[in-house]
């Protein structure tokens, strides 16, 4: 029992070594030639101008949400799918209900107008 | 579970009490939509009525007591009284928010409190280590976004924020023990782990078992996973700190009363040595930092790591006495804490402050909230013959009876230094005078409702405990 247990041993020790050795490696590998331009902010290649912290229209996470819960609905919804013509009455009558719950959000998310761009 | 799963209706009532609270929860958002905006404060009466009904419906419906669903979940009878206890929680919680300006009109934050309510629910039942990691998942949750309701309120989003991060690591580092325990035993059902962990080699039984006592350590908040309680409680809106005060820190009592007792049996001598020293440091290191507090959120959050400390006596006792006597005050502790959050929804409410300072005169500008605040006091700290102080005694009888006769020294002298700081509230409160002492304070029907009931609890059950002891006592039998 122990020994088949060596393995998450040894890998919790590589997990913990792979990035020490391989900062430390690039540390002592790399040409040291300090620039003040290369500590600048990146911004694809352009001359940054203005502050970085600028604010920026965030509505679009509610979208992002909303999606992703329909997203993920399909994954569940796959095996069920797949095994459907097999399935007993009361796992029909489960897919259904998760179904409409999904659905519930929706109808209350878009309610309190989180469709709405502005 | 063979290679077919046969479902059976009858597991429906084995879980009503969930049932009922995701309908409720539908019909609160549902409600919220459909209600206009001046009259959204109704809210809260929905929901505390609906909670009052599904707490009926869950100490009155029958239930089957075998585990439902193929072994999630099994509704024996101490899982009942845990479950009745978040209820009772949340219906005191939902009439406090009715008087908490920021919230009281707001549908979502009744929707999160009985999406929290039902993760509890789980907790208290769940017989299964996906089971029981899927409840506490969604009671973290849904608590994170009530902790950081307030965004425009930075103390508000920034509790929110470290509630999240130390919720999310300690949840991660209990996912890889449970990850750990599957991985020894090859199963996720309570029984057939500990069966298994008897076999299993000491030192990896240990790794898992210690990773899973991180999880549970964040929900009651003991030492040393206590550190996110006072910036906590002091960000979150007052109800929701004392929602997670109470139900939270019950629920995560619930999961680790029933995972000692059921996977980890084989052990048992070794967690019963570590909790006597958790136990032991967290009420020394709950009641000193209490005492220099100046914000009353804050002395009780550490006041509510000390009484984690003493609720862990009975966790450490292991014994039928130490399990019903730790359920027993967390009953207690649920009405205790609740009356004192409510007076400082009121004051906080007026003087715009939760200092210390600012129940100066209290007893001047309204006798019944500032008899309510002492009552809490007085049965948080064990005076008797308040509810707390024989909460506290039947701790340490369940402890003298397990032989753990330094511990309860160690408990005696906390309680001791505990009231100092409790009678040192009740002092400003009696004693220093205040400018604007002729001015009441007026108590909206809401809050009168829940600091009444909540008194009228920490007295009778202080002078006629028997009946309630007895039925907690009566529920343990079926563990032993």
């Amino acid at each position: 029992m122990l020994e088949q247990f060596i393995f998450v041993g040894v890998l919790l020790v590589v997990a913990l070594f792979l990035p020490v050795v391989l900062i430390g490696l690039a540390w002592l590998l790399r040409p040291k030639r300090p620039n003040p331009r290369k500590s600048e902010i990146y911004e694809c290649g352009l001359q940054p101008h203005g502050e970085n912290w600028v604010q920026f229209k965030a509505q679009y996470y509610i979208f992002a949400l909303v999606f992703l819960i329909f997203d993920v609905e399909a994954v569940f919804l796959f095996p069920w799918a797949l095994v459907y013509n097999w399935l007993p009455l009361y796992a029909v009558l489960e897919g259904v209900l998760f179904i409409a719950l999904l659905a519930a959000a929706l109808v209350y998310a878009w309610q309190k107008g989180a469709l709405e761009w502005m | 579970m063979g290679g077919e799963t046969v479902f059976n209706a009858i597991w429906l009532l084995t879980i009503l009490p969930e049932l009922l609270l995701l309908i409720l929860a539908l019909i609160v958002l549902g409600v919220d939509l459909a209600l206009p905006a001046e009259r959204k404060r109704s809210l809260g009466v929905w929901t505390a009525a609906g909670l009052v009904i599904v707490l009926l419906v869950s100490l009155l419906a029958p239930v089957p007591e075998e585990a439902a669903f193929g072994g999630l979940v099994r509704a024996d009878p101490l899982g009942r009284v845990f479950r009745a206890m978040f209820l009772l929680g949340g219906v005191l919680v939902a009439l406090m928010s009715m008087d908490f300006r920021p919230l009281r009109q707001d549908g979502p934050y009744y929707g999160m409190l009985l999406f929290s309510l039902l993760g509890m629910c789980l907790m208290a039942v769940a017989e299964n280590l996906v089971m029981l990691y899927v409840a506490m998942e969604l009671t973290s949750i849904s608590a994170y976004v009530l902790v950081g309701y307030l965004r425009e309120d930075t103390f508000s989003a920034e509790a929110g924020l470290k509630y999240m991060l130390f919720g999310a690591f300690t949840s991660a580092v209990m996912l890889y023990g449970l990850s750990l325990l599957f991985g020894l035993t090859g199963g996720t059902g309570y029984m057939e782990v500990a069966a298994a962990l008897r076999e299993a080699p000491f030192s990896l039984a240990m790794v898992g078992f210690l990773m899973v006592l991180v999880g549970f350590g964040f929900k009651v908040a003991m030492v040393p996973m206590h550190f996110w309680t006072p910036d906590v409680y002091q960000g979150a809106p007052t109800p929701v700190t004392a929602f997670i005060s109470v139900a939270s820190k019950a629920a995560g009592f619930a999961v680790m009363l029933r995972a000692f007792r059921f996977i980890f049996p084989s052990l048992g001598g070794e967690w019963v040595a570590l909790m006597v020293a958790i136990s032991a440091v967290t009420m020394t290191l709950g009641n000193i930092f209490a005492v220099w507090q100046k914000n009353i959120k804050r002395m009780l959050a550490y006041s509510s790591v000390a009484q984690a400390g003493y609720i862990l006596i009975g966790v450490a006792a292991a014994s039928r006495l130490g399990i019903a006597a730790a359920a027993f005050y967390l009953i207690i502790y649920t009405v205790t804490n609740i009356a004192a959050f409510a007076t400082v929804v009121l004051v906080s409410n007026l003087t715009g402050s939760e200092d210390i300072e600012s129940f100066a005169g209290l007893s001047r500008r309204s006798k019944f909230l500032a008899w309510g605040l002492m009552l809490a006091l007085f049965s948080l700290g064990g005076v008797p013959p308040f509810a707390g102080f024989i909460g506290k005694l039947i701790l340490f009888a369940g402890a003298v009876q397990s032989g753990l006769i330094a511990l309860v020294v160690i408990g005696v002298l906390n309680v001791i230094v505990s009231l100092y700081y409790y009678l040192n509230v009740a002092k400003v409160v009696f004693e220093r005078r205040s400018e604007e002492e002729e001015e009441p304070v007026p108590i909206p029907v809401p809050s009168r409702w829940v600091l009444g009931f909540t008194m009228a609890a920490i007295v009778i059950l202080g002078v006629l405990a028997a009946p309630v002891f007895n039925w907690v006592w009566r529920a343990s039998g079926a563990w032993f």
